[in-house]
């Protein structure tokens, strides 16, 4: 636990731990269904995979076109140099990239299962030297750079391998949740366990995707996470996702102020709580901080239903990304959700003692990190809407 | 041309109590807000008529009216009343305007108002000092009105006070004016300075004293200040506004213009002893503003602080330091009204001041970032910082003072220091960190951590954002001001028989 605890900007009004591992044991959602819950999750969902696609596709360009770059002024144009491209970014009228890069960066910092244990295998290693070789043949920065520095280009290909991995699972997450958001407005979409059982089903059918990054460096094409390292969706790229994103985090300024120095961060990585789930909608005395700049972000693709529904309440205008994020909270609860549900050791409706005993650890153990986290817009009216 | 500044606010309070039927709050507002509109605009066409290189008194209007008593209805106005004048106008017009939800009896309330500013107007105006003490006790009553009946809840308490103290005030006030008559041994209640040889140095330091104290209750001066903090407190923003912003003015104008202007020689002989009790009421007011917890009582001392640099200016009676008292005068009623409109927004939108409860205010999507800019702004120039009105009168008052009375001075300094340190502990809690209105120590036992405070509508600030651009001017463009005072102020000083205590020490 953090020696500041994440619940120090809590009203009051959460769930505790015994309820919430009741709820997961039971298969009941985490998020009351409410028809309001279910326009706030399926709305912002559909946001969200308008922005994840955006991220996405700027992530894989990234990591593509963009690798060993020393000065990559223009990645975030995703190849198209135009000046009124160039001009729409520089009036910032854009999607906020930086806030993909920090997820990224959030997950290579924290690394954790199978893709961060690849990148420090030894087949990895052969993969980035066979790149940098190729690399400083054909530009001296880079081979000044290398002798003084044998490391700093490997992390690069590290946290470009992780950027292009991020972009794979946005891809398929930005198609589940448009998918979702196309299904409920067809009407097969009418409670918040539907949603969950549709990410889940989403999320179990993309499991096994293989995870691979390849980029072709002076006409040839060179593996970075080839296919026989055997990376996949789930277990290598979106547990660690969400360990790192939805549940560690940073402990940023913008949310809570943490201060390091005086203690008031565990030293212990694992133990961090100050992810998406734990986060504060209320931006404190910052502005373009991370959680503000993914708001931004699904501001620009706002349903006009979830709209409409956001201008009647609190400031209507003027609060809508402290609204966006509260909803986005609430969505995130039903994708954490979903992935608990489908990554239950044994059937829930198991008889055998020894599975109930396993998934009842499980539970446990998920709900206990739970328990401390924004938990309080859970219920079917949360403390302030 | 000057009873028309008088003759504008009464015939409004005549408007009011003659309307007919039982008009609504809304058509009694829109009344007074044409009235005080109406006289505002004619304030400025004085000021047009106004000549500044004139240092005499100006535009006078005069008929006798209870001779036996030495009762003359005389009006003046020069480069000292012109600018309370002009705030007077500027001020009432904003508290006006800042008034909302008047539950009970609309009309008594805007024609209060409207008295009180017709009366300080008077005041302001009169050349005949029994005129003077009428106008200064006609806004007395009304003004306790305003506290005991649309105060807060212990306004019962706190407009009793001020009632016994500033009753007091105006009986040492009379009782001085009497005296001179008494002493001199005639009726002439005219503004015409007392000398020796016209009444003993004992006597005129006892009339002195007198005027001394009732002037400073209304100031008000350390230890006479104990009714402000509660007046204020229990008042209601706009009247705040007028309290600080115009009221407390008249205890400074009386310090300069009656007890300076009165007692030339018994000035200069108390002089030092003034400086010292400036500098005690500057130190005092800015540590105990320190120890407030109520953003209101926080800025009611501040105002016992900074009208004490009014007092050192006039104990050091140079011209800079004259000049500087009337741009204090000004800056503190711009400052302070802005103060108590931006704590007046918080209360309205939090429902309380408390500096342990509030946090984060200035939280740009649920807090309220516009009306934190402005008192960021507001204790900035209360804290004197260049650019702003604060600086260019504090700087003044110091500059013109520390040559007479280093000591003095150099504690007044520290408090200014000090008005950084309370008003920036005041920002620090209210409205940086995370935004908040409970305690922090538990949260959840003790209060709801997310609020929903109401937007504050653009309307809401265009007051106090029209006092945040006038701060800047008089800061950036402080010529026009002291164009306007600059040749009453250094007449002033140039008394004959000031000029000449001055030279001998102040023993005359």
């Amino acid at each position: 636990m953090p020696i500041i605890p994440a619940d120090l900007v809590h009203s009051g009004g959460m769930p505790s731990a015994a309820e919430l591992e009741a709820k997961l044991l039971g298969g009941e959602t985490l998020l009351a269904n409410t028809p309001d819950h279910l326009i706030e999750v399926v709305d912002v969902l559909n946001s969200y995979g308008e922005v994840l696609d955006a991220y996405s596709t700027n992530l894989i360009f990234q990591a593509e076109r963009q690798l060993l770059l020393p000065f990559p002024l223009f990645k975030y144009l995703d190849g198209d140099n135009s000046p009124a491209k160039i001009w729409r970014h520089l009036n910032h009228d854009r999607i906020n990239f930086e806030y993909a890069e920090y997820c990224m960066k959030a997950m290579l910092w924290h690394g954790t299962g199978g893709l961060d244990a690849y990148l420090d295998s030894e087949p990895f290693a052969a993969s980035c030297a066979a790149i940098i070789s190729k690399k400083t043949r054909r530009d001296p920065l880079l081979a000044l750079l290398h002798p003084l520095f044998p490391s700093f280009l490997i992390e690069l290909i590290r946290a470009a391998a992780t950027t292009h991995a991020l972009g794979q699972f946005w891809r398929v997450m930005s198609d589940l949740f448009l998918d979702l958001a196309r299904a409920e407005a067809d009407g097969q979409m009418d409670s918040i366990d539907a949603v969950v059982e549709f990410l889940k089903a989403g999320l179990v059918a993309a499991a096994a995707n293989p995870i691979t990054y390849g980029v072709e460096v002076a006409g040839e094409h060179l593996w970075v996470l080839p296919p026989e390292a055997g990376l996949t969706f789930l277990v290598d790229v979106a547990v660690p996702y969400v360990e790192a994103v939805f549940l560690r985090g940073m402990p940023f300024l913008g949310t809570v102020s943490f201060n390091a120095q005086a203690h008031q961060i565990s030293p212990d990585q694992a133990q961090f709580a100050y992810g998406a789930l734990y986060a504060d909608p209320l931006p404190t005395m910052g502005s373009g901080i991370p959680p503000s700049l993914l708001m931004q972000d699904m501001y620009r693709h706002l349903p006009e239903r979830l709209h409409s529904w956001y201008l009647q309440r609190t400031r209507g205008e003027g609060d809508v990304r402290v609204k966006i994020c509260m909803s986005f909270q609430k969505s995130m609860f039903c994708v954490t959700n979903a992935a608990i549900r489908g990554t239950f050791p044994h059937p829930l409706g198991s008889t055998d003692p020894q599975a109930r005993s396993a998934n009842r650890a499980y539970a446990a153990a998920w709900a206990s990190r739970l328990a401390v986290a924004r938990t309080d817009c859970l219920a079917v009216k949360p403390p302030v809407a | 041309m000057l009873s028309i500044l008088l003759l504008i606010p009464f015939a409004g309070v005549l408007l009011l109590a003659l309307w007919p039927g039982r008009p609504a709050e809304g058509r009694m507002r829109t009344v007074t807000l044409l009235v005080l509109g109406l006289q505002m605009a004619w304030s400025l066409v004085v000021l047009a008529r106004f000549d500044p290189g004139n240092s005499a008194m100006q535009l006078q209007e005069s008929f006798p009216w209870v001779d036996i008593l030495g009762l003359e209805y005389k009006l003046g106005v020069d480069g000292l009343s012109l600018p309370l004048v002009l705030i007077n106008g500027a001020l009432t017009l904003v508290a006006g305007i800042c008034t909302r939800d008047i539950d009970k009896r609309p009309r008594i309330y805007f024609a209060l108002l409207l008295v009180i500013s017709g009366a300080v107007n008077g005041a302001f105006l009169a050349e005949n000092l029994l005129l003077f003490f009428l106008f200064y006790e006609l806004e007395l009553i009304p003004l306790w009105c305003l506290i005991a009946v649309w105060g807060g809840v212990n306004r019962a308490y706190a407009s009793t006070k001020f009632l016994i103290f500033t009753a007091a005030s105006g009986m040492l006030i009379l009782g001085a004016f009497l005296g001179l008559a008494l002493y001199t041994g005639t009726v002439d209640f005219s503004l015409t300075p007392v000398t020796s040889e016209r009444l003993a140095m004992g006597s005129q330091l006892v009339l002195l004293g007198a005027l001394l104290i009732g002037f400073g209750i209304k100031v008000p001066l350390f230890p006479f200040h104990n009714w402000l903090p509660d007046a204020h407190t229990q008042a209601s923003t706009p009247v705040s506004v007028l309290l600080a912003g115009v009221l407390l003015k008249l205890g400074t104008y009386g310090l300069l213009r009656f007890c300076m202007g009165l007692f030339p020689e018994a000035w200069a002989l108390l002089a030092p002893g003034l400086a010292i009790w400036a500098a005690v009421s500057v130190l005092f007011g800015s540590l105990a503003a320190i120890a407030q917890t109520d953003m209101k009582r926080m800025v009611a001392f501040s105002s016992v602080g900074h009208m004490g640099y009014i007092l050192l200016a006039a104990a050091a009676v140079t011209p800079v330091s004259i000049l500087g008292a009337v741009f204090q005068m000004v800056s503190h009623g711009l400052i302070s009204a802005l103060l108590f409109l931006l704590v007046g927004i918080v209360y309205r939108k939090t429902g309380t001041r408390d500096l342990t409860v509030l946090h984060g205010l200035l939280n740009p999507e649920r807090g309220l970032p516009f009306t934190g800019t402005l008192m960021i702004v507001g204790v900035m120039a209360s804290a004197g910082m260049p650019g702003m009105a604060g600086f260019i009168s504090e700087f003044m008052v110091f500059r013109g003072s520390i040559s007479a009375y280093p000591v003095a001075t150099l504690l007044s300094m520290v408090g200014s220091g000090l008005t950084a340190v309370y008003f920036l502990l005041l920002v620090n809690r209210a409205f940086f960190g995370r935004l908040a209105v409970t305690p922090l120590i538990d949260p959840v036992a003790h209060g709801r951590l997310d609020v929903n405070l109401a937007a504050v509508a653009p309307r809401e600030t265009i007051p106090a954002m029209a006092l945040a651009v006038a701060v800047f001017a008089i800061g950036l463009l402080p010529y026009g001001l002291g164009k306007l005072s600059e040749a009453a102020t250094t007449a002033m000083v140039q008394l004959p028989a000031l000029a000449a205590a001055l030279q001998t020490g102040g023993l005359g």
